[in-house]
């Protein structure tokens, strides 16, 4: 459990959640675990269950069967629901959900309504909240008289001003520009942390996840398809869906020609990489490759590289991000503290721990007999 | 800090709150106001609908027949008399919906959004429009066109304009009249919560102001629709321009066939029920064309980041061009059938031989004097508080559940028992609840209400949820549910939520709307007719009763008084909001 937890933070189960609509199972048989006080981030693509998720933990949302507890506290089970106002939440809606008749001072107050405190107190907290989001002197606007990362500020007031036991964050940044989203990404974190309660965050975007995360879970389809801290998610994803979705700069098929332990050693055309593998793969099996965009750099002394071409080059500030073409595919973020001009000939170091094999279904047809394979440089 | 690290905990909680069967069954079978809801849906709606037109089918169900079941009911329906007014009924229909709704549209958009300058007239006397009942505004025209009417008596000949109004074009014009206040209201309060940002996006990439335009009226396509199908359905079930300019003009229309039926001897329930299943039938079809048109399309605007409309700037001819528009929309929707109603009632000797005519305030004063002309005034106006009330309470939980983002069992069943009452011309619906509540079966229940105000209330309510609940759809379905959500999460219940989130974001179309039901019931003739208890007639009664004993000077006057009394209600409501409610309720749908 986390230092800094308030006794009351909610340890959350979710046990054989499940929800349909229509034909379409958003949660089949979902299961998870959220520790008291910490930050979970749920990461998804769009329909992958994380919104009807969150729902139902806030109580939006009935579940078809399953049940959800807070602590020993059951709120929903097997046709038990629990009405949102019970629960003792606070949630940040994708589309701020400000009421548009209030004002800001009144949007943030309306959430301190169940705490039942006088006036006075019930005023301070909301100067305070406001002031920890950096709008004390807003309180007196309406939404429609605030910018979209002020309205989305508001927002985040709300949920904190009643330090609630669980914090649920709805893609909270998905309208905000990418400046903006930055720094409210490290506002949620800090202010969160704070408080103390446990926070769930769901979101599509991966660098957020790994920026705001205690754990991340993977979801696809209604299901979980890991859960684990971000280092390991990142290092050993549990598959290829989770790894392509937690970032990769390019993927490649080929053939595995060696297997040692967790390393593997695939045929790609004419040349062979090394690479780690969290799957049992044997030789002669077609695998996709996929290469972390923190696993190449532009190189002239190492083995396990490719030749290639660069096609752009784009300034990042502490250095250059490259995008190359090999005789196998396309590699982006290629990342060096140098520039490269577009069109020069480039050899590509691919680190084998950042490069991934999994089992592909496509059969890819290589001759491991012929001499011509190229080994590793 | 406690991971998972990979693996998923599969024990379960040991789970010490999990509530008993028994409390589960509590809570299965609360009251809630959903259950509040159904309830009176199910008594003041469904089953006098259902009862009534199930004689249609099996009169003998009913004890109006021998048998069981028989389509034999339809026959006359569509053929001779009935077939050619329902014929005449639907062209009427049509032509009232999209004209009203065209009209409504540029009158919403020049009062919305422009600075045009006599827009302040348009909106101080849209009321009057919904005030006056279809036969009001029939009686207005009619007392200045009529043979020995007004204007001959001043020395006019208007036969050729009389030939006119007794016909299809009078009728068509008048139903066009009464429908552009609803459609005006629905277009209108869309047309506030749409901000301008749809607008300027048009704008900034290239589209000309009629091109924002468009994109504006397909945003504002549920209302358009909504307008439409109201005005439709009211067209074609509507009594008031029957009972006067259709009669007087043999040019038949359903309504006037159903109330031929209804005081032949003996009455033929089973036609007239099969005449209201297909009036029903012609509305549906209407929803239906609009459901399709809207299907799978969103147009969810309004939210905490709306920003309200900035005014068009009109030029010096845009203004003198669009001030002529809305003043002679007001001379020939208003202006007319009022000045036809106060000239009639200050004018002693209408509707005698006499050859020597007054013009003073003696009508007025009788019904000022008398208690027999002033006591249905009185009553109207209790039974309209009462019924508006209750009405707008029953049309916005409707409203939410039409506007429900699930396409759910219960969102379909209010669909269509809403319709298929708005369907349903008045008399008709008067004659199902006289059908329903003299049932054996009702009275064995201890449910004796007949001829009491109880039922007056309960019918003018049913016969309002319909056209009230349409109304406030539109605004409705423009608010983002995650405001809805916001609230519950945040510690209210569903309740007060409710009240804290959802009534001010539609404070002002709910306000409109009570304004509408109250003034409306205020002068409602069909039900009040067939319903009004013993010795307490409401004002259309007495309004009709004057007419009928050639009394026309206090029958106009008795009008005249209930039309200015709905407006002083109108005026004290808007004092009592622009005045009391929170600067947030005002500011939404207000002009920065």
């Amino acid at each position: 459990m986390s230092e800094n937890a308030p006794v009351n933070a909610y340890r959350v189960e979710i046990r054989g959640a499940s929800k349909h609509y229509g034909a379409l199972k958003a949660l089949n048989q979902f299961d998870l675990t959220i520790e008291p006080g910490t930050f979970t981030v749920l990461l998804g693509p769009s329909g992958s269950g994380k919104s009807t998720l969150i729902r139902s933990i806030a109580g939006i949302e009935r579940l078809d069967s399953g049940s959800i507890a807070f602590g020993e506290r059951v709120v929903a089970d097997n046709g038990f629901h629990m009405a949102p106002e019970k629960r003792d939440l606070a949630m940040v809606f994708q589309d701020y959900a400000l009421w548009p008749h209030m004002t800001a001072f009144e949007n943030v107050a309306y959430a301190l309504k169940r705490r039942n405190l006088d006036a006075s107190e019930s005023t301070r907290r909301v100067n305070e909240a406001l002031e920890r989001v950096g709008l004390s002197s807003k309180g007196p606007n309406y939404p429609f008289q605030l910018s979209g990362g002020e309205q989305q500020r508001v927002a985040l007031a709300r949920a904190i001003v009643g330090r609630p036991s669980l914090l649920l964050f709805d893609e909270p940044l998905s309208n905000l520009d990418a400046d903006l989203r930055e720094r409210l990404r490290v506002e949620i974190a800090t202010l969160t942390r704070e408080i103390g309660a446990t926070a769930c965050y769901i979101t599509h975007d991966q660098s957020e996840a790994f920026a705001l995360a205690d754990q991340i879970g993977v979801l696809r389809a209604g299901e979980l398809q890991q859960i684990a801290a971000p280092e390991e998610i990142y290092r050993s994803p549990a598959n290829r869906f989770v790894a392509a979705f937690t970032g990769t700069s390019g993927s490649f098929l080929g053939v595995v020609t060696e297997v040692r332990g967790h390393h593997v050693q695939v045929a790609l055309g004419k040349r062979r990489i090394e690479c780690r593998t969290s799957t049992s793969l044997k030789v002669g099996d077609s695998v996709e490759v996929l290469i972390r965009p923190s696993a190449t750099s532009l190189s002239h002394h190492h083995s396990n590289s490719l030749p290639a071409i660069v096609l752009d080059v784009a300034y990042r500030g502490r250095g250059y991000e490259h995008v190359v073409e090999c005789e196998f595919g396309v590699i982006s973020s290629v990342f060096a503290t140098e520039s490269t001009a577009r069109g020069s000939r480039v050899e590509i170091y691919i680190d084998p721990h950042n490069c991934l094999a999994f089992p592909s279904e496509k059969r890819v047809e290589v001759d491991l007999s012929s001499s011509e394979l190229t080994p590793i440089k | 800090m406690a991971l998972d690290g990979g693996l998923l905990v599969r024990h379960r909680v040991p789970f010490s709150q999990e509530p008993s069967g028994l409390k589960r069954l509590v809570n299965r079978f609360r009251i809630t106001p959903m259950a509040v809801f159904w309830t009176l849906i199910t008594f003041i709606l469904v089953i006098p609908i259902l009862l009534f037109l199930s004689v249609a089918f099996s009169p003998r169900l009913m004890s109006q027949g021998h048998q069981w079941f028989t389509l034999s009911s339809f026959k006359p329906v569509f053929s001779g008399a009935y077939g050619i007014a329902l014929l005449h009924s639907l062209i009427i229909g049509v032509v009232a919906a999209v004209g009203a709704m065209i009209i409504a549209l540029s009158m919403a958009w020049l009062v919305i959004r422009t600075n045009t300058p006599a827009r302040v007239l348009w909106n101080t006397t849209i009321f009057a429009l919904f005030l006056a009942p279809s036969y009001l505004i029939a009686l207005g025209w009619q007392r200045l066109f009529e043979q020995r009417g007004v204007l001959e008596i001043m020395g006019f000949s208007v036969a050729p304009i009389r030939n006119l109004l007794y016909g299809p074009v009078g009728i068509c014009m008048v139903l066009m009249v009464k429908g552009i206040p609803f459609a005006y209201l629905v277009i209108a309060n869309a047309m506030r919560g749409l901000g301008e940002e749809f607008e300027q996006a048009v704008r900034v990439h290239g589209g000309s102001r009629f091109e924002a335009f468009k994109v504006m009226a397909s945003l504002l396509m549920p209302s358009l629709f909504s307008a439409m199908a109201i005005v439709f359905a009211e067209a074609i079930s509507d009594f008031g321009v029957a009972s006067t300019l259709s009669s007087v003009g043999h040019f038949s229309v359903a309504t006037y066939q159903l109330y031929q039926g209804i005081n032949s001897i003996p009455v033929n329930f089973p036609v007239s029920a099969a005449t209201s299943i297909t009036l029903l039938a012609l509305v549906i079809l209407a929803i239906l064309a609009q459901n399709k048109a809207l299907r799978g399309r969103s147009f969810r605007t309004l939210s905490g980041r709306t920003r309200p409309a900035t005014l068009t700037k009109l030029s010096f001819f845009g203004k003198i061009s669009t001030s002529g528009y809305i003043v002679v929309l007001l001379i020939v929707t208003l202006g007319i059938p009022v000045f036809g109603a106060i000239s009639a009632s200050m004018l002693q000797g209408l509707g005698s031989l006499l050859s020597h005519y007054s013009i003073n305030f003696d009508n007025y004063s009788r019904v000022l004097h008398s208690r027999f002309l002033r006591n249905p005034l009185i009553y109207s106006t209790e039974m309209s508080l009462i019924t508006a009330t209750l009405a707008v309470g029953l049309a916005a939980i409707a409203s939410k559940v039409l506007t429900s983002a699930r396409n759910s069992r219960s969102k379909r069943f209010v669909d269509f028992f809403l319709l298929a009452a708005v369907a349903l011309p008045g008399i008709v619906f008067a004659i199902g609840y006289i059908f329903t509540y003299n049932l054996k079966f009702i009275n064995d229940l201890g449910l004796h209400i007949y001829g009491t105000s109880f039922l007056l209330a309960l019918a003018y309510t049913a016969n309002a949820l319909p056209s009230t609940s349409r109304s406030l759809v539109g605004n409705m379905g423009q608010i983002q549910e995650s405001m809805m959500d916001a609230a519950r999460v945040h510690g209210s219940g569903a309740a007060k939520a409710w009240v804290d989130v959802t009534m001010p974001l539609i404070a002002r179309p709910l306000l409109i709307a009570w304004l509408l039901t109250f003034s409306g019931t205020l002068l409602e003739l069909p039900v009040s007719e067939l319903l009004y208890p013993p010795g307490s007639p409401p004002v259309a009664v007495g309004i009709e009763l004057s007419l009928a004993g050639f009394d026309y000077g206090g029958g106009t006057a008795i009008e005249v008084l209930s039309i200015l009394w709905a407006l002083v209600v109108v005026g004290i409501a808007f004092f009592l909001f622009n005045r009391f409610a929170p600067p947030g309720w005002k500011r939404l749908g207000n002009l920065r």
